[in-house]
């Protein structure tokens, strides 16, 4: 380190980014509207998941509604994640796309109903990886230090209370939009696995827990994702960090 | 004629998200660059400040100094990110520092036993020396616990360093702070935004200072 490190980069707000600011704020205004918590994470950085909770809670704007936010902090954050949130409740956080843990709770949060933003910088997780992907591509480590990421959700927290200001706008639309609906036509739901019986297990899914036959898979384990349809797991979801710290203990 | 888009807040029939989500996204980009703006401006006028500071904290450093940061809310997180750029920095020298607010029984004790306003001053009673560092980070400037924080480390031979919001509040003129950085901002979230830059600033000088070479 010497006298003539350069500052890391102040970055411009993408039009991408913005976008995606703007769209991770209508689903957090619409969730909240329908009595969701927000789960904060940061197993890297834990003072910013304490930072967004703070903000949505005790809102610096007099007169701005109390939200439902939670850091969860400390060992076991998958478990944590799970106990914590119900369907319909949202997980974020402020983590590089290499944190297995992060990475655990983001595959699962479609199992557990769960909306999920993911904020962060370098290379970005893979496509889908979260509902919501607030990502800034420069690389550099010091990043999250140097204020951007408290920028990213100040803003996110700004433009959920605009959203609050449209009512017509905070009904979640239906999934059922298109000619091929795929919750009317049960087609491969995540699940994941709580207990293992012989050739069925009961798994978690965003609609609660239900008793799936297992002939198709074969044997699966607690803590495994798998695809459900029609009562029948249908397939497993391969976890990309298999290191046996992601499922219940 | 509708007239609906003049006063979208009274709209409970709005039905479609494509004009807001283009307000947010346009609104986003305007906060970000006015949040930029402001980090360059704070950084340029308090780049002289933070020299002098950067290098009394070297100076203490190298002669074993520790540093303590302290904060209520968000900017207790601030002050915790602080911490961790100094103890567990991405590159250069691990420096010894702590946020006064990491530790809950110590924290809820204080503050039911001899009241909030002393959480930190009694913290520091117990715990630092002349030769250390003292930082309080506050948008205000004005938080009683982070005065009588700051007090009570001046007088213990602490070096002070107060970071402040608007017009600095009552870091700007007090005598217990050595040194304070103002964001002349009216918003808590940009002041907030340019304090991390600073703060990463401080940090920076630090460690490029030749006393830690």
């Amino acid at each position: 380190m010497t006298a003539t490190t350069p500052l890391p980069a102040q970055p411009e707000l993408t039009a991408e980014l913005a976008a995606d600011l703007a769209g991770a704020s209508l689903a957090l205004a619409q969730r909240f509207s329908a009595g969701a918590t927000m789960w904060c994470l940061a197993p890297a950085f834990t003072p910013h998941a304490q930072h967004i909770a703070v903000e949505f809670v005790h809102p610096v704007v007099v007169g701005k509604r109390a939200l439902p936010a939670v850091a969860l902090t400390g060992p076991d954050l998958v478990d944590q994640v799970r106990m914590s949130a119900r369907s319909g409740d949202i997980v974020i956080a402020v983590a590089r796309a290499d944190d297995p843990d992060v990475g655990a709770v983001m595959r699962r949060a479609p199992a557990w109903g769960v909306t999920s933003i993911w904020i962060g910088n370098g290379p970005r997780p893979a496509p889908g990886a979260a509902d919501h992907v607030l990502w800034v591509d420069d690389p550099d480590p010091r990043m999250p230090a140097t204020g951007h990421f408290v920028l990213l959700y100040h803003l996110l927290w700004e433009l959920t209370h605009v959203c609050f200001e449209h009512p017509g706008l905070l009904t979640a639309p239906s999934e059922c939009t298109d000619e091929v609906c795929i919750t009317c036509s049960d087609e491969g739901r995540l699940a994941e696995v709580l207990t293992v019986a012989d050739g069925s297990a009961v798994v978690r899914t965003a609609r609660g827990t239900e008793t799936v036959d297992t002939l198709m898979t074969g044997d699966v384990a607690d803590g495994d994702l798998v695809l459900v349809h029609a009562g029948m797991a249908i397939g497993r979801v391969p976890d990309e960090f298999d290191e046996g710290t992601e499922g219940p203990r | 004629m509708s007239t609906d888009f003049l006063y979208p807040f009274i709209d409970a029939t709005e039905s479609d998200p494509a004009a807001l989500l283009a307000d947010l996204a346009a609104s986003a980009q305007s906060k970000a660059a006015e949040s930029v703006a402001l980090r360059e401006a704070s950084l340029k006028e308090a780049a002289p400040l933070i020299h002098s500071a950067a290098a009394e904290m070297a100076r203490r450093f190298a002669a074993g100094g520790r540093l303590f940061c302290f904060g209520n809310g968000g900017s207790s997180t601030d002050a915790a990110n602080l911490v961790e750029l100094f103890a567990r920095p991405p590159a250069g020298r691990r420096l010894p520092a702590w946020s006064l607010t990491a530790d809950q029984a110590v924290l809820t004790a204080l503050g039911n036993d001899v009241g909030f306003d002393l959480v930190f001053a009694r913290q520091l009673i117990a715990r630092a020396q002349s030769g250390d560092i003292a930082i309080a980070m506050s948008t205000s400037g004005n938080s009683p616990d982070l005065v009588a924080g700051l007090r009570e480390a001046r007088q213990r031979g602490l070096y002070t360093i107060g970071f402040a919001g608007y017009d600095g509040g009552a870091f700007a003129e007090s005598p217990d702070v050595d040194t304070c950085l103002v964001v002349r901002s009216q918003s808590v979230h940009r002041i907030q935004e340019s304090q991390a830059l600073l703060g990463y600033q401080l940090w920076a000088t630090v460690q490029a200072h030749e006393a830690l070479q």
